[in-house]
């Protein structure tokens, strides 16, 4: 694949090419538990995105610095403190998202994407394409957050983002908001993008 | 209880195995009007023709002498002419070399040298004859009878078989040898057995054949160290490695053959066939088939060896509608032909006519893991699973798994509610696997 | 003369996996009738729905995804079935609709259509329903009519009670066995899913191996642990489960070794969710569980071919 080297190039390929949940399935424990509505959803994506960026930047600017060997310590101290900064930003600003993640925020510490991206990309890239490679990640894990919680909230709720959607006549369907629910949901979606995915390859192959 | 083996099937059993047609037919002879003998009937080298063109022969004449240790020489199975020695494309993959003779209808045998009577002809010289009669394993196979019955360096056979199953569906050849000519049966069992010096022989016969069954016990009566056995009738109870399951108790081991497990089987034409070369002095010119199937007279017909197969139908009446497809021996390991101009050799014990309807194949469909097949191989291979591995070209695994073990009996292919072609892929993975050595 | 060529055999079995299926239906009609004798019209609508809707999706899904259409081969109509009965009779017409779609499309065509389901269809789909809408899917409803001469009168329509399974000594053994009791549609007339089982034996689509090792296992294991197993067995989804849904050809073991192992496992979870778990009936997560299992066990049970014997000395 051809290397990104601009800007929007590393964005795009965090959203979409190598979105972290749907193409790298990464970061799916998080996944499951917060997206039990699109509120929530936002909220984590949102708060992953923070960190992501703030500690590309951080670890980019002292990638030089960092000795190979104890890197992997470096980094989970970086990610830490902009963890912690975000749960106290959350904490105090919106509680109600402090109650809904809970325990979820300070996991953001150990969530894959962001010390995969740290190891992968920001340990090794300018601070310029690196702030693209959080953004670009950050997004793509809130968009498809933002997609699983959205359905997992109409169908398990009737509700999107808190509004009653589909009446008074729709009735729930509890699995969608419990564990096994969300592991189907999600292994479907991952079907369609692949499959989506495929055809949009096999298209670009039959034309070169 | 009746003897039998493990697994097996009942094809056409609604319709009694296709036999009720034929089984009541006695033997009838059939003159043909000419005749085109191939010189590779046999496994082993085909023969090298010592006749040419424009050659006078007589009935048991030798035609073709035999090439290589297992080789067998050839007979003129009618006197006449020979009209052309030439090359024509048979069943197998290469075209064959053929004698055709016009037969001059006088039926004039050549100097015939008998051996003896069953009980005295000289033991030592019982398998040469064999050899010289050109006999060969009548029940299908075609495998030298003399070169069955001399058994390599450190083997050892104490008991003798005779196959009179006729498992297959259509054939009733043998069971009206069994019924017509018992005498000539148990003659050659007695000839076998002292040729390869075993004290104990089996006649094995289907409990659906019980006058034949009668008829054996009859002639065997006073025979020394010959009895008669009846087992349960179920497909494939006629292949060597179950027959011997159900009338022995032993198996024959995997990779080996019948003489690892100290046994020995022969078809009964075979026998009667040796019976004749030894008593009467008369090579293997002629052998009984069962025309059968959409025929206007179904028959089991003496037939001279190279018949064309359409003059064999013709002398059963005649196809009784337009033919869909026709096959040589019965409808589980039949082959097909593309035409009804080729002869019929040694080891054709049926021409069966299809009807069109009847010869449409059912397109395959998704298997459903019914384990129809696991119950049916009479092997207890697992169908199912070496056909997955055929489909993904694992021949590797599929021999890890012992395909190389399976028979090529078709039981798993009939039973298979999804119609897939499940014998046909082993037979391509057994050739696939002997041929690159895997 | 225009011959075919083709390799043997020339003739084949009268079975294809129509008649197969078509079988199972056939059995499946004493349960069926029983049920709509019982439960009522209503009970007849939800069974409808669940077979029509299964065809349906199967057809549309074979269609938008460009594959041969294989609904002649009745196994949608099979699995719609099944998923009916196993809903009770006041379902609401979308339920079945919803299980049908989970059944064909979820569990077996996006797996790869019929013969490559790792789980029973219908009974996933029945999992998934229960633990989606655990109100409609837990409140058993009265018969409104009554099978045989019992005592027990017909209950006044939409009459719910509880599962026969949390007071099995409540119902008389002759109830339990002919349906006056509470219940999904098909699982209540033992005595019809006996017939069925019968017929299927005859014909020769299952064999005896799993209705009976499955149904034995959890009799003796109750009667082992102190309760009652002639109510066991009468009660509840295990009849049903044991003779139309563990004998699933696809989702159990090739040999029948296998089977038993299979059908002793299900009898054994089934006991042990039923005496010591919070759910009153285990049918459906024994049968799942050992669903999964069936891999392992096939690859445990490989049968001993002919001719694995030493070479005669």
């Amino acid at each position: 694949m051809r290397e990104n080297k601009t800007f929007r190039g590393v964005f795009l390929n965090g959203v979409l090419n190598e979105n972290p949940t749907f193409r790298l399935v990464l970061g799916v424990c998080p996944t499951l538990a917060s997206t039990t509505s699109a509120t929530n959803s936002i909220g984590m994506g949102l708060a992953a995105t923070f960190v992501l960026v703030g500690s590309n930047i951080v670890i980019s600017m002292l990638r030089n610095l960092i000795p190979d060997k104890v890197r992997i310590p470096a980094y989970i101290v970086v990610i830490s403190t902009f963890v912690t900064i975000v749960q106290m930003l959350i904490q105090a600003f919106v509680p109600s998202l402090y109650e809904a993640l809970g325990l979820f925020i300070p996991l953001i510490v150990v969530n894959c994407i962001i010390l995969a991206r740290a190891e992968a990309f920001a340990g090794k890239s300018s601070v310029f394409l690196s702030a693209a490679d959080g953004f670009g990640m950050g997004l793509g894990f809130t968009g498809a957050l933002l997609l699983i919680g959205a359905v997992r909230e109409l169908l398990g709720n009737g509700t999107l983002f808190g509004n009653n959607i589909l009446g008074g006549g729709f009735e729930p369907m509890l699995l969608a908001v419990m564990a096994p629910g969300g592991f189907i949901l999600f292994g479907l979606i991952l079907g369609i993008v692949n499959a989506i995915t495929d055809r949009i390859s096999a298209r670009k192959g039959a034309k070169a | 209880m009746r003897l039998s083996f493990k697994g097996g099937i009942h094809p056409l059993r609604e319709r009694h195995e296709g036999k009720n047609a034929s089984k009541g037919q006695p033997i009838r002879a059939y003159i043909p009007q000419s005749v085109c003998i191939p010189m590779d009937m046999h496994i082993g080298a085909p023969s090298a023709p010592v006749v040419a063109k424009g050659d006078r022969v007589k009935m048991g004449q030798v035609i073709a002498t035999a090439v290589g240790g297992i080789g067998i020489p050839v007979h003129a199975s009618v006197s006449g002419e020979v009209v052309a020695v030439s090359q024509k494309q048979l069943l197998g993959k290469n075209p064959s070399t053929c004698v055709e003779i016009r037969n001059d209808l006088q039926d004039e045998w050549t100097e015939l040298t008998p051996l003896g009577e069953a009980e005295t002809a000289p033991a030592e010289r019982i398998i040469q004859a064999v050899r010289d009669a050109g006999i060969c394993g009548m029940g299908g196979a075609c495998f030298p009878t003399h070169a069955k019955m001399s058994l390599p360096e450190g083997k050892s056979v104490d008991t003798v078989i005779l196959n009179g199953a006729e498992c297959e569906t259509f054939l009733t050849s043998d069971h009206r040898l069994m019924l017509e000519e018992p005498g000539r049966v148990v003659d050659g069992l007695r000839l076998i057995m002292r040729a390869m010096k075993v004290s104990r022989g089996f006649i094995a016969v289907e409990e659906n054949k019980m006058d034949a069954v009668k008829a054996m016990q009859e002639a065997a009566r006073g025979r020394e160290g010959v009895s008669v056995v009846v087992l349960k009738t179920k497909y494939p109870q006629g292949g060597e490695k179950q027959l011997i399951e159900a009338v022995t108790g032993r198996q024959v081991p995997s990779g080996g053959l019948p003489m690892d497990a100290h046994v020995n089987v022969f078809n009964v034409g075979t026998a009667a066939a040796v019976a004749d070369a030894v008593i009467l002095g008369r090579p293997l010119v002629s052998r009984v088939t069962t025309v059968t199937g959409c025929v206007k007279e179904p028959a089991n017909l003496l037939l001279r060896i190279g018949t064309p197969v359409q003059e064999a139908i013709d002398a059963a009446g005649g196809c009784s509608e337009e033919p869909g497809k026709v096959f040589l021996g019965g409808s589980m390991t039949g082959i097909a032909m593309p035409d009804t101009s080729m002869p019929m050799t040694k080891a054709n014990n049926g021409i069966v006519v299809m009807g069109q309807k009847e010869a449409v194949v059912a397109p395959p469909t998704p298997c459903i893991r019914c384990a129809r097949c696991l119950a049916a191989c009479p092997i207890r291979l697992n169908p199912q699973r070496l056909k997955e591995l055929c489909d993904q070209q694992d021949y590797a695994k599929a021999k890890k798994e012992h395909v190389m073990d399976c028979i090529v009996c078709g039981a798993c292919s009939y039973v298979c509610p999804a119609k897939l072609e499940l014998s046909p892929a082993f037979k391509e993975a057994k050739d696939k696997i002997t041929a690159r050595r895997i | 003369m225009n011959l075919r060529l083709s390799t043997g055999p020339h003739l084949l079995s009268r079975e294809s996996t129509q008649t197969l299926m078509l079988d199972v239906l056939i059995a499946l009609i004493p349960t069926t009738a029983a049920g709509i004798y019982l439960f009522g019209s209503r009970a007849a609508w939800v069974l409808a729905v669940a077979v029509i809707s299964a065809v349906v999706f199967e057809w549309l899904w074979q269609k938008l995804t460009r594959q041969p259409v294989r609904v002649k081969d009745l196994s949608a109509v099979v699995t719609g079935l099944i998923l009916g009965l196993n809903l009770p009779a006041q379902a609401p017409l979308w339920m079945p609709v919803i299980g049908s779609l989970i059944a064909i499309v979820l569990v077996k065509q996006l797996f790869g259509g019929i013969g490559h389901n790792f789980l029973n269809p219908a009974l996933l789909a029945r999992g998934i329903l229960l633990a989606s809408w655990p109100a409609h899917m837990s409140v058993y409803y009265l018969p409104t009519r009554v099978l045989g001469a019992t005592s027990v009168a017909p209950a006044a329509d939409m009459t719910s009670a509880a599962t026969a399974l949390l007071r099995p000594s409540g119902f008389a053994p002759y109830d339990l066995l002919m349906g006056n009791i509470p219940g999904t549609i098909g699982e209540v007339s033992k005595i019809a899913i006996l017939i069925g089982l019968l017929y299927m034996l005859f014909v020769g689509t299952v064999t005896w191996h799993v209705p009976v090792v499955f149904a034995g296992t959890t009799v003796l294991l109750t009667w082992i642990l102190g309760g009652d197993p002639l109510a066991s067995l009468l009660s509840g989804g295990l009849l049903f489960g044991a003779v139309f849904m563990a004998t699933d050809y696809v989702t159990n073991p090739m040999t029948k070794r296998g089977q038993v192992v299979f059908a002793a496992g299900c009898g054994l979870i089934v006991t042990v969710i039923r005496l010591y778990g919070s759910y009153p009936e285990g049918v459906t997560f024994a049968i799942l569980l050992m669903n999964i299992l069936t891999p392992l066990i096939d690859r445990l049970t490989v049968r001993r071919i002919y001719g694995m014997v030493k070479k005669h000395a």
